[in-house]
This record gives structure tokens, sequence and C-alpha cells, in this order.
């Protein structure tokens, strides 16, 4: 198989890179009706299997799972999580023939051999649905041309699917169709159909491509996503033990602070979170994230860079190859950090006191965003796409360091995305070394604003506003979260 | 004279520039037993929880406890609403979740919550099991938390004080959600630990209190007054009557003579059957009590109806005249009913105002909120002023008194006026006068051809047009009858 985004000319590259459209409500009025009555057949029983299966039949779908043999003769979690809730399992040969939707929804690794199993089975004609285009794109899976090829990738845990549709919502989601499967011209129909079965037409819905979804999926969560908030959190963990602050402490500080600095940018965005700081630590962060995007933009590129031309998917899957030797050996040194074998102390931290004495990653954090966002975007991707993949989905990570560290993040996301983040922090973390020299515990343990006077330059001040709140992720950002937030302020059940 | 157990001095509290406490003294003598009582919203909460040192106000609080006692040195507070969390410590369970199945599980269980409970705090778990008998709760030993009904919940929290023993036990409305036996074992129970040492002090309005209660006092104007008997606490306002809006008067429509059509349904999780069997019909017009003990599987039943609950695909259920699994969505059968029950309140949206929270009733919680229509505008506004909720209209539902938050969630049940009604238990948590302000707006609707299916525990708290009767016990019907008469007293 070749990298699929290769064989492209450089024009079709670029247009299917930016396919990024907010779509209207009034294109979601047909509802569910494409898809009803027709056979509908999920692919692997996990957190996004599971609970997309359960809101689409709740929305009147006609929904079974595909599982491999062993996992049914093994009674495995999988086959449980379906057979628990009443659902119709059965093999890939006693399901997939008389399916009209194909949905995979197993982790990313798995699809070539998924598909190589699946496709010979499926009938003329029938639709196969992605969450996650790195087997088409990357690997260059060529799908049967009768097959229609279509995404929908909602951007949240499996977990919050089910709860905000239960909820009456849902939750952001990109949908796409691969240009070269669409044969009959129902892919669009599909796959608003089967985002409105999900509850994310209520959410904003994003009109993406294959392409752009997965070379923007790649770059946040290798950089902002997961590789910096790593970074961040070992070093600012690191740097506190250094300058004498209690481990406890400081354990804490890392482990919940990101979750809280991060809900500050789910609902403001970078300025947003910003504002949480005194003037006089507004300033301070401001200086020092201007200082590391200086420092970190290269990375960032040479990421993005990878990421186009596919030397970062070849490397990684022949680490895939050679039994993961990479991933495993990074997998275990990121459990030994002295932040991951610290207990979080038990002491009290006030939401407030997460900003004022946590000041680094608050510049970690908007140099990480604005610069993930900046690159993808100079690289072709539209700000749209650009902003999902770093600023909304940050929230989300944070929130699985807060459960259990780094190692729990690691868990959590991706095996694509944990080989990205590892690759990041080890070339990430030398190229800091300089920069950490001089910060001291007043920006990371301590609270910044102790001893000061509060009095800054107006006219500074005023400017670092102005640069904060004109960045193009904010003024995307500004658009996207309203037609999230309509939901969210009236979230009921 | 002796020194005082509990002595308070000069407590002031304010919440969003409001007195709620003011300079308020009183003092607990050991061998006294108080019931606080008394109006709505007068800060009775709030001030147990400054004494169990879960809130702060300015002032003295302080407590003599003997040292030399082996019952715990604290002020233990069982709170009116339940709270459990996951295995990480979050709270954030969202609606209904406990009828999905994960196979990763996320909470303990009943077994093990109550062992952790026992090595925290240094209790010996045979004394735990005499109360998990006498809370009808023994059978729950390896239920998930999150499978657990409220009035378990309930239970749980009672079980794990009462085993505790505290010097001082604090318990805002013991007897919410309880069915009868648990409560007369409870009342009981209470007078056993008032015996071994422990000094009660309940907030309820009930009547019905243990014998070792003698002293009663109710807040007025921020500072506590003593009363006489229980007879003597402040009711809240009667209600005036007011005339139904016009369009809850119009019939609705009825999408099927037979409403719901249950056929031998029978609900298990593994080896656990929460329903047995269960086959019953519901007609256009008829008025259902819904009865059992905690635990008797009510929860689970309503939850077929609602179209809440995954194993409803697989049953004979017809609803509305359509079989369950045949397209139907989940919402085209939320927007026929009107649902009000203890959990939909409690993982109602804390940040709603009342408005919207009634607002959000017309689309079932589907939130094209921006397009609230003129016609839905007039229709709430009239419904809050029925409901005499207008001056809090604007209010975060979640900060009124719970009889107000319950008047709240009744309107946005019935705003878009459904044909059918399932009110699982919506009177938990309110006192007698507004029990029977709630029961009679529900009768007064149901003049208006409603279906309605009511839970409720207690056949004093029930509305006069009740006029057929299913009974579960131990996820089997036990009894479907027609009732003539009103089942009331």
């Amino acid at each position: 198989m070749v990298n699929y985004f290769n064989t492209l000319p450089l024009r079709e590259q670029l247009n299917q890179l930016s396919q990024a459209e907010l779509m209207e409500p009034s294109e979601f009025t047909d509802g569910i009706d494409a898809l009803k009555g027709k056979k509908i057949v999920i692919v692997g029983c996990g957190a996004q299997g599971l609970n997309q299966g359960l809101n689409l039949r709740d929305s009147g779908l006609d929904i079974a799972y595909a599982l491999r043999k062993e996992a049914i003769e093994q009674k495995r979690d999988s086959w449980k999580n379906a057979t628990d809730n009443n659902f119709t399992v059965g093999t890939y040969e006693e399901l997939i023939p008389n399916a009209d939707l194909v949905i995979n929804l197993t982790p990313d690794k798995q699809h070539t051999s998924v598909i190589n199993a699946v496709q010979p089975l499926m009938k003329q004609g029938a639709a196969l649905s992605y969450s996650h285009g790195f087997n088409i794109v990357e690997e260059g899976m060529v799908i049967r041309k009768d097959i229609t090829v279509i995404m929908v990738a909602p951007k949240c845990p499996g977990s919050e699917v089910r709860a905000e549709y239960l909820r009456g919502f849902g939750v952001p989601t990109l949908i796409a169709v691969h240009p070269e499967n669409d044969p009959e011209g129902k892919g669009w129909p599909y796959a608003k159909a089967y985002c409105v079965g999900t509850g994310g037409h209520r959410a904003g819905v994003l009109k993406s491509s294959f392409v752009a979804e997965v070379k923007s999926d790649l770059m946040g969560e290798q950089t902002i996503l997961c590789g910096l908030l790593q970074t961040g959190s070992i070093l600012s963990f690191d740097k506190m033990i250094e300058k004498g602050i209690d481990a406890g402490y400081a354990s804490k500080l890392v482990q919940y602070g990101v979750e809280v600095i991060t809900e500050a940018l789910k609902h403001g965005g970078v300025s947003g979170m910003m504002d949480r700081l005194s003037n006089v630590a507004k300033v301070k962060a401001f200086q020092i994230s201007e200082e590391l995007k200086d420092i970190m933009r290269p990375l960032f590129e040479k990421h993005q860079d990878d990421i186009m031309s596919g030397h970062f998917s070849k490397t990684m899957m022949e680490d895939w190859a050679n039994g993961d030797a990479n991933l495993l050996k990074w997998r275990a040194e990121t459990g030994e950090t002295a932040f991951e074998k610290t207990a979080a102390g038990d002491v009290k931290i006030d939401e407030q006191e997460y900003f004022d004495n946590y000041l680094l990653m608050v510049a970690f954090v908007r140099a990480g965003v604005e610069l993930a966002f900046e690159v993808m975007v100079e690289a072709g991707i539209k700000p749209e796409s650009a902003y999902y993949e770093s600023l909304h989905e940050t929230p989300l990570i944070a929130n699985t360091i807060a459960r259990k560290k780094l190692f729990e993040m690691n868990r959590v996301i991706s095996d694509t995305a944990e080989y990205g983040c590892y690759l990041f922090d080890q070339a990430c973390k030398p190229l800091l070394a300089d920069f950490m020299k001089k910060i001291d515990s007043d920006v990371v343990g301590k609270n910044f604003n102790e001893g000061k006077s509060g009095s800054v330059d107006n006219a500074t001040l005023v400017q670092i506003n102005e640069i904060l709140r004109s960045h193009p992720v904010e003024i995307v950002g500004v658009k996207l979260r309203k037609s999230m937030t309509a939901m969210k302020a009236i979230k009921t059940v | 004279m002796k020194e005082p157990f509990v002595h308070i001095a000069n407590l002031n509290l304010q919440y969003a520039g409001i007195p709620i406490l003011q300079d308020l003294n009183w003092q607990i003598v050991k061998g006294e037993h108080w019931v606080i009582g008394g109006k709505s919203g007068t800060g009775k909460t709030t001030l147990a929880k400054i004494i169990a040192g879960q809130e702060k106000a300015n002032g003295d609080v302080s407590i003599n406890f003997n040292k030399n006692s082996n019952s715990p040195a604290q002020a233990y507070y069982v709170s009116n609403w339940y709270q459990f969390t996951n295995l990480e410590g979050e709270r954030n369970f969202y609606y209904q979740q406990r009828y999905n199945k994960h196979q990763q599980n996320d909470t303990l269980t009943v077994y093990a919550d109550l062992v952790h409970f026992g090595e925290k705090h240094n209790l010996a778990f045979d004394q735990a099991e005499p109360l998990l008998l006498q809370l009808g709760f023994d059978n729950c030993r390896n239920t998930q938390l999150i499978e657990l009904s409220s009035g378990e919940h309930k239970k749980l929290q009672l079980i794990q004080a009462l085993w505790l023993r505290p010097q001082l036990l604090i318990v805002d409305e013991p007897f919410t959600g309880l069915d009868k036996a648990s409560r007369a074992n409870l009342l009981e129970i209470f007078d056993d630990i008032a015996e071994k040492g422990t000094t009660l002090l309940l907030i309820t309005n009930d009547k019905d209190l243990p014998t070792a209660i003698n002293c009663y006092a109710e807040i007025q104007n921020g500072q506590l007054l003593q009363m006489a008997s229980a007879d003597s606490f402040s009711k809240d306002t009667e209600r005036q009557q007011k005339p139904l809006p016009y369009f809850l008067q119009e019939l609705p429509k009825v999408s099927s003579n037979i409403m719901v059509e249950l056929k031998d349904v029978s609900v298990r999780y593994g080896e656990k059957e929460v329903l047995k069997n269960v086959s019953w019909t519901v007609k256009a017009g008829e008025k259902w009590l819904l009865q059992g003990p905690n635990g008797s599987g009510k929860s689970t039943l309503l939850s077929l109806l609602t179209g809440d609950h995954p194993q409803a695909y697989t049953a004979n259920i017809w609803l509305f005249g359509q079989k369950r699994g045949t397209g139907e969505s989940i919402w085209d059968i939320k927007e026929k009913i009107g649902i009000i029950s203890p959990e939909l309140h409690w993982y109602f949206d804390k940040n709603a105002t009342v408005w919207h929270s009634v607002a959000s009733g017309f689309y079932d919680s589907i939130g094209w909120f921006i397009d609230v229509k003129h016609e839905e505008r007039k229709k709430i506004e009239q419904l809050l002023d029925f409901f005499d909720l207008l001056p809090d209209k604007n209010k975060i539902l979640h900060t009124l008194p719970l009889g107000k938050q319950r008047l709240a969630l009744l309107a946005r049940t019935i705003i878009k006026n459904p044909q059918l009604l399932i009110l699982d238990e919506p009177c938990q948590g309110l006192d007698r006068a507004q029990t029977v302000h709630f029961n009679a707006v529900v009768d007064e609707l149901c003049n208006y051809g409603k279906t309605l299916i009511y839970v409720g525990h207690y056949e004093s708290q029930l509305p006069d047009c009740i006029n057929h009767r299913l009974i579960l016990e131990k996820g089997e019907v036990v009894d479907c009858e027609t009732v003539r008469e009103p089942i009331k007293q």
C-alpha cells in the first residue's frame, strides 16, 4: 500500500487539505432518514463503538455488532458490552454480508487487518465508515470501487458522546466523504444521517475531508495536546523539586493544574485563560510564552512537515512492524518519571491558586495552542480544522492527566497519538534546557503576585490584550464556540 | 450547670447579599435530641452543614466531644441528596447512565463501599449487618453504586451514619424516599443509638418522629426559635387557587388508546433479575399508582417506558401503539411523556435558570433555545404565574428551596401538555403542605384527559384521581387492581 496523500497532485492535496466548513443546522433537517431501515453493523465495541451504537439505536436505527470469533468465544469485554445492552452480536461472516453500512470503530492499528477481513464480505454498493482517516490516507488502503467510504468523527471521548446525547445534545463532530469512494453520491446523506444519529448535529459539525482530518489530527495530538502537556508537566514538576517546593504539592499542582487552566481555555479561548491572571502575571506569562513560541516553532514545523510528507507515519509503521519496540520503551520511561511516581499531596489548592502558582503552564498552553494552530494553517489546513485539533481538544486531554497523570493520558489516547507524543517529548525537553535554567519557582510553585505591587504599564497591557484577542485562533474560536455553547448553556437532562 | 455539648454563638451568614443567619445562638445539652422544622428556605440545611463543618460562617461553633466515649468524636451530616463518586473520585455521572452497561466498572459495589467506609472509620463489619437487614438492604451487597435507585442511595448513607454512631448525628430529611417498612425500622434505630449516647439532630417537618426527640426549633429571621412541639412549626403560606392556564385545559392528542403494553417483560443484569415476567397495560385516561419497596424495580420499570433502558429493545413492549425497536427514536417517545423523578432532578443542569428549565420541557431538553417561539414564551409565563414562580424565573434553579425546585420541574414536565404523565416520587423531600399543594395540581391537570403513572410510598400523600394500582415486590407484580375510592387516608 502507498501513502494516498503522496499520490495526489499538489492541487488536489491543497484542495483536500482545505476542506473545512461549519455546517448550518438546516442541512440536517432530513434527520436520520437516509439510514432509516438500513442494516448498520458496527465493528468493535470499545468506548466509541458501544456509545455511538447506543445513540444510533436510540435514534431509531438498526444496529448490530460484528466481532471477531475469538472475542465472542472468549466472551471478551467487547462481547459483554454489546450483549449486556441487548444488541445483536455476530461474527463478521454472519453480519457483514447483509450490512448496508459497516462502521469501523476498532483501534487505528487494527484497521488494515479489519478491513482486509471485512471488505470481501461486504455486499455490492454497501457503505463503510471510519472515525479516523489514518488507514485510508497514510496506510493507503484502497477500498473496492462500489463501496461508499465516509467518516464521522465525534471530537470527544465515547462516554461524553453518550452523556451529551442523553442530555439532549451532542458533541462537536467532523464528517467527510472519501472522494475516491462515492460511486452513488450517497456519501454525504449517509454521513449526515449518521451524525444526526449520534446527536452531533446539535453541537457544530465540520464538513471536512479524510486528508484534512488526518493531517490536522496527527499534528494536534503530537504537539499541543499530548506532547507539550507531557513535556510541560514533567519539566514543571522537576523544576519545583529542584527549587525545594513540597513534592506532594508539586505533584498535585501539576496533575490537576492543567485541567483547571484549560477549563478556562474551553470557555474563553486563549485570552479567556490569560484573563484569569492578574495584570502583572499576565504580562509575565505573555513574555514567557513568546519566548517559548520562538524556541519551539522549529520543532512544531518539523512535526507538521513530517506528517505532511508521510515520514511520520512511515517510521511509526516501521515501529509497529518491529513489535512496537520504541513505543514500549518510551512508555516505560514515562512511567518512571518522578512526577508519575510522586502521589498528589493531601493539600487543598483553590481554583485561582492553580493559575497564580502555575503561570508557567499557562504560558506553555498559550504557546502550544497558538503554535500548533499557526503551523497547521501555514501548511494549508483551514482555521476551523486547526481549532478543533488544537484548542478544542486540549481540555479533554487535560482531564485524563487529572485522572491519573501522564500514564492515564497515554493509556486513553490512541497508539498513534501516544507514539507521536513521545516523539515530541524526546525532542522538546533538550530544546527547552536553557530556557528552563532561567525559570524559578515564582512562575511555578509559588504565587507570582506575592510581594509585587500589581501595577503594570497600561500601554503594554493594552498591547498584549490586543495581540491575544486578535490571534486567528481566537477569531475562529468565537465563531465555533457559539455553535457549541448555544447548546451547552442550556443543557438540561 | 453542666457544659453544653454544642455551643453556637453569634452565627452570621449571608448568601448573595441576603442574610440567612443573623446572630444565631443555640445550645444543645447532652440528653437533648432536636428536630428543626418550619418553612422552606429558612436556612435549616445551611445551619446543619455549618455545625458539621461543611460550610463556613462568621461566629462560634464549638462542640465538646467526650474524649472517653467509644463513639467517634464527630459531627456527622447526612444530606438530603445522595452523592457518590467513581473510583477516581469524580462525580460526573449522567442521567440514566445506570441502565447503560459498560464492562469497565466505574464505581464500587455496595459491599466494597461499606468495607471501605468501615476501614476509614475503624468499624467492625458485623455491626453493619443488622442495619442492612433492618433497612431491607441485604440483597444490594453486590450491586454497583451507580445501579442503585435514589431510595437505595439514601439508605446506604443512613446505614453508614448509623453504623458509625457519631457523638452528634445530623440527618437532613431522614425519611425522604424510604419505603414504609424501612421507615418504621429507622425510627427504632434512631432511638437505639440515642440511648447509646448519640445526640440526634434531624431536619424535617414530619410528625412521625423517634421517641427520643425532645426539643423542637425552627429558624425565624435568621435566629433559632424553640417550639413546643412538631405541631407548632410554621407552615409555608398556602397557595391561592388559580385557574389552570388555558392551554392545559385542552385535551392532549392521544396517539393510541393503549398507551403502554408490556407482555412478560424481564430485565436481568447478569445473575440478578430486576424485573420478572411483568405484564401491564395502561389505557388512555387511566390514573395509575405504582408502589413497591425500595429496590423492587419501580424505576427500572419506568425506564422501560421512557426510552431510557437498553433492554427495552428486545422485550415485548408497545408504547403509544408502536412496538419498541421498530424505528422509533427515544425522542419520539419522550415527546409524548412528561417525566419527573428524583434522578432527573439530581442530574438536572446545575446552571439552568427556572425559566430555562421550564422552557427545556418543550424540547425534552433538545436545546434549540434560540428558537423559543412567541407562543411558547407566553405559555412559559402563564405557567410560571400559575406556580407562583414568576419572581424566581431568572434565578438558578438549584439555589431555590427544594419545594420550589420541584414545582419548577413539574412546570417543565407539563409545559408541552403531554398525553402521559410519569411522576416518580414527585413529592420526595417536600413537606405535607407542599405535598398537598403539589397533588392538588396533579388532580386538576388530570381533569383534562391526562393519563397518569404516579409513584409514591405513602397512602396519605397521593392525588385523589388515582383509579388503578400496580404493586411490585422483588421485581414481580404482586397486585394489579382497579381502585374505586380515593386511596388517600
